[in-house]
This record gives structure tokens, C-alpha cells and sequence, in this order.
């Protein structure tokens, strides 16, 4: 856990630096290239195997997550976003949430994405000129309330029982598969299932209806 | 590692998400920050249906995706209704129904 807590304030020192200072973009990438060859160096005994790579693509998540945010460009945006929806999806894996994994990369990163990809392409949005122009009052207690929030969930994450990660071979056979997960659908959850796809073609139905009608 | 390496991750991600759609403006940006809070949600979900052994975090974050795609069509065309008529994907600019 210190790693993560390692991590979280290298995280945090980058955003900032990022947000203090726009006119050196390359002071922040230096600060964390740095510090994250330094916890690699001193956790170097703890990062055995599994836990090296979960470290990894966690800090990666972090990382293109920030930069959603933080990037001046949209289609900037939505490429660490997928990056991001890809680094979950290997989370998933480390789960044992196969399908849920491949939904995630078909569904989220192949659908979702382009989607979000083709309106911005569409809108041939530039980037934003100035990210931190007005708004400072909003901005800053966004910020403020955004660290607390942080810090009230690792606080509530830290201090519960804790369980440890099981390993895959205490699971029983098929867990997370299309066929078990399937099956629970189906067979308790039909309603749910069904409201869904309603759902889907309210939201299809409304999205043409507004795509395609002038707004008065 | 624990469960809790995955919950901290997910919780991060979540703040990550509330701070950007406050902090951003362009309206494509904030339904991007909106995916990437529901992801971290998913997250949560399939991190506890590993802690409980059981499948129905997985339902859940089926349907957290069903939902998130229909959000993200809906809001999609809201945003190009809106930058036909104003020439902008700015939420500052979007202010007819504000008060």
C-alpha cells in the first residue's frame, strides 16, 4: 500500500506542477519520469511478478486519466481516454472478469469511443485557448473539494476489513465467463435485461430526434 | 496486493472525473469526465464481486455500460443540437435554462 501512496502524491505533484506552470510543459514529465524510477528503486523487493504489473498499468490509468482532464486538445481527451478504458480493462483480467474485460475494450474503446471520436472530428473542435481563463472561484474549490473527496475515500478504503486478492484457482470453474455470467442474466435478471434494452432505444430514438431537428 | 490497491485505484479515477467535470468547460470533455466516473464505478463493482466471490458485480457493471453508452449517445446529440444552433461546445455559453 505505501507504493500506491507513493504513487497518489507523485500523481498529485504532477497535476499541479501541470496546472501551476503551462508555459513549461516539460518540467512535470521530468518530476514524474524521476519519481517514478525512484519508487520503482526502493519497492524494488515488493514488485514481484503480479503486483509489479498491477503497479504499472495502475499508474498508467492515472496518468491518462489526469491527462483527460488536463489536456488543452479534446481529441487529446478522448485518445487517453481509451488508454485509460484499456488499462481497466486489464484490471478487469486481474479480476477474473473476463467478459467484462472484452465488453469493456468492444463496447466501451471500440463503440462508445468512436463515437465520441466522430462528433469531435465532426465539430473540428481546436484546442482551448486558455484552460485557466474565469471561473477561478469554481476551479479552486473543485480542486480543494476533489482532494478531500480523495482523501476521505482512501481514509474509508484504508480503515475497513480488509480481504486479501485471491488467486484464480479459488474461484470455481467459469467464473466471469460469457457463459456463467450469461446464465445469471438470464435467469435472474431477465426484468433488468429487458428494461435495458428499452432504455436503448428511448436513448437511440431521442438522439436522433435531436441530431436531426433544428433546436429553437 | 489486495482488493484495496484496486478500490483506491478506482476511487482515484472517480475523483479524477467529479474534478474535471467542474473544472472543464467544453462540453465534450465533461460527458468524457462523466465515462471515465462511471468506469471507475464498473471498477468498483467487479473489484468487490472478487472480494464476495460472486457474480453479481459483474451484472451490475453490464448495465453501468448499457447506461453509459445511451448517456453518451443522448448527450452527444445534445452537444451537436447545440453547437448548430451557437456555433459552441462551451457549457458557459448554454445558459437559457440557468436560472
Amino acid at each position: 500500500m505505501h507504493l500506491l501512496s507513493g504513487l497518489i502524491v507523485l500523481m498529485l505533484v504532477f497535476a499541479l506542477l501541470r496546472a501551476m506552470m503551462p508555459d513549461r510543459p516539460l518540467a512535470p514529465w521530468a518530476l514524474l519520469v524521476a519519481g517514478a524510477l525512484t519508487l520503482l528503486v526502493i519497492y524494488r523487493q515488493d514488485l514481484a511478478g503480479m503486483e509489479f504489473w498491477a503497479g504499472a498499468v495502475g499508474f498508467v490509468a492515472i496518468l491518462s486519466a489526469l491527462l483527460v482532464v488536463m489536456h488543452p486538445s479534446p481529441m487529446s481527451s478522448v485518445l487517453f481516454l481509451i488508454l485509460n478504458l484499456f488499462c481497466v480493462a486489464l484490471f478487469y483480467l486481474m479480476l477474473q472478469a473476463q467478459l467484462l474485460a472484452v465488453l469493456q475494450i468492444i463496447v466501451y474503446a471500440g463503440a462508445i469511443m468512436v463515437l465520441f471520436v466522430f462528433v469531435v472530428m465532426l465539430l473540428n473542435l481546436k484546442a482551448e485557448q486558455a484552460l485557466t481563463a474565469g471561473r477561478g472561484v469554481q476551479r479552486w474549490a473543485a480542486l480543494v473539494l476533489g482532494v478531500m473527496f480523495a482523501f476521505m475515500m482512501y481514509w474509508a478504503i484504508r480503515h475497513r476489513t480488509g480481504s486479501p486478492y485471491y488467486e484464480p484457482q479459488t474461484f470455481q470453474d467459469g467464473f466471469g465467463t460469457a457463459r456463467d455470467v450469461g446464465l445469471l442474466l438470464f435467469r435472474e435478471h431477465t426484468f433488468a435485461f429487458e428494461a435495458a434494452g428499452v432504455l436503448l432505444v428511448a436513448a437511440m430514438v431521442g438522439a436522433v430526434i435531436l441530431a436531426k431537428r433544428q433546436l429553437r | 496486493m489486495r482488493v484495496e490497491f484496486f478500490l483506491v485505484i478506482a476511487a482515484l479515477l472517480f475523483t479524477i472525473g467529479a474534478v474535471g467535470v467542474l473544472v472543464r468547460r467544453n462540453v465534450i470533455v465533461m460527458l468524457m469526465c462523466i465515462e471515465l466516473m462511471l468506469n471507475a464505478v464498473n471498477l468498483t463493482f467487479i473489484a468487490f464481486a472478487h472480494e464476495g466471490q460472486t457474480l453479481v458485480g459483474h451484472i451490475f457493471a453490464l448495465f453501468v455500460i448499457t447506461v453509459a453508452a445511451a448517456e453518451a449517445a443522448v448527450g452527444l446529440a445534445i452537444v451537436i443540437a447545440l453547437f448548430r444552433r451557437r456555433r459552441t461546445t462551451d457549457a458557459d455559453d448554454a445558459s437559457l435554462m440557468r436560472w
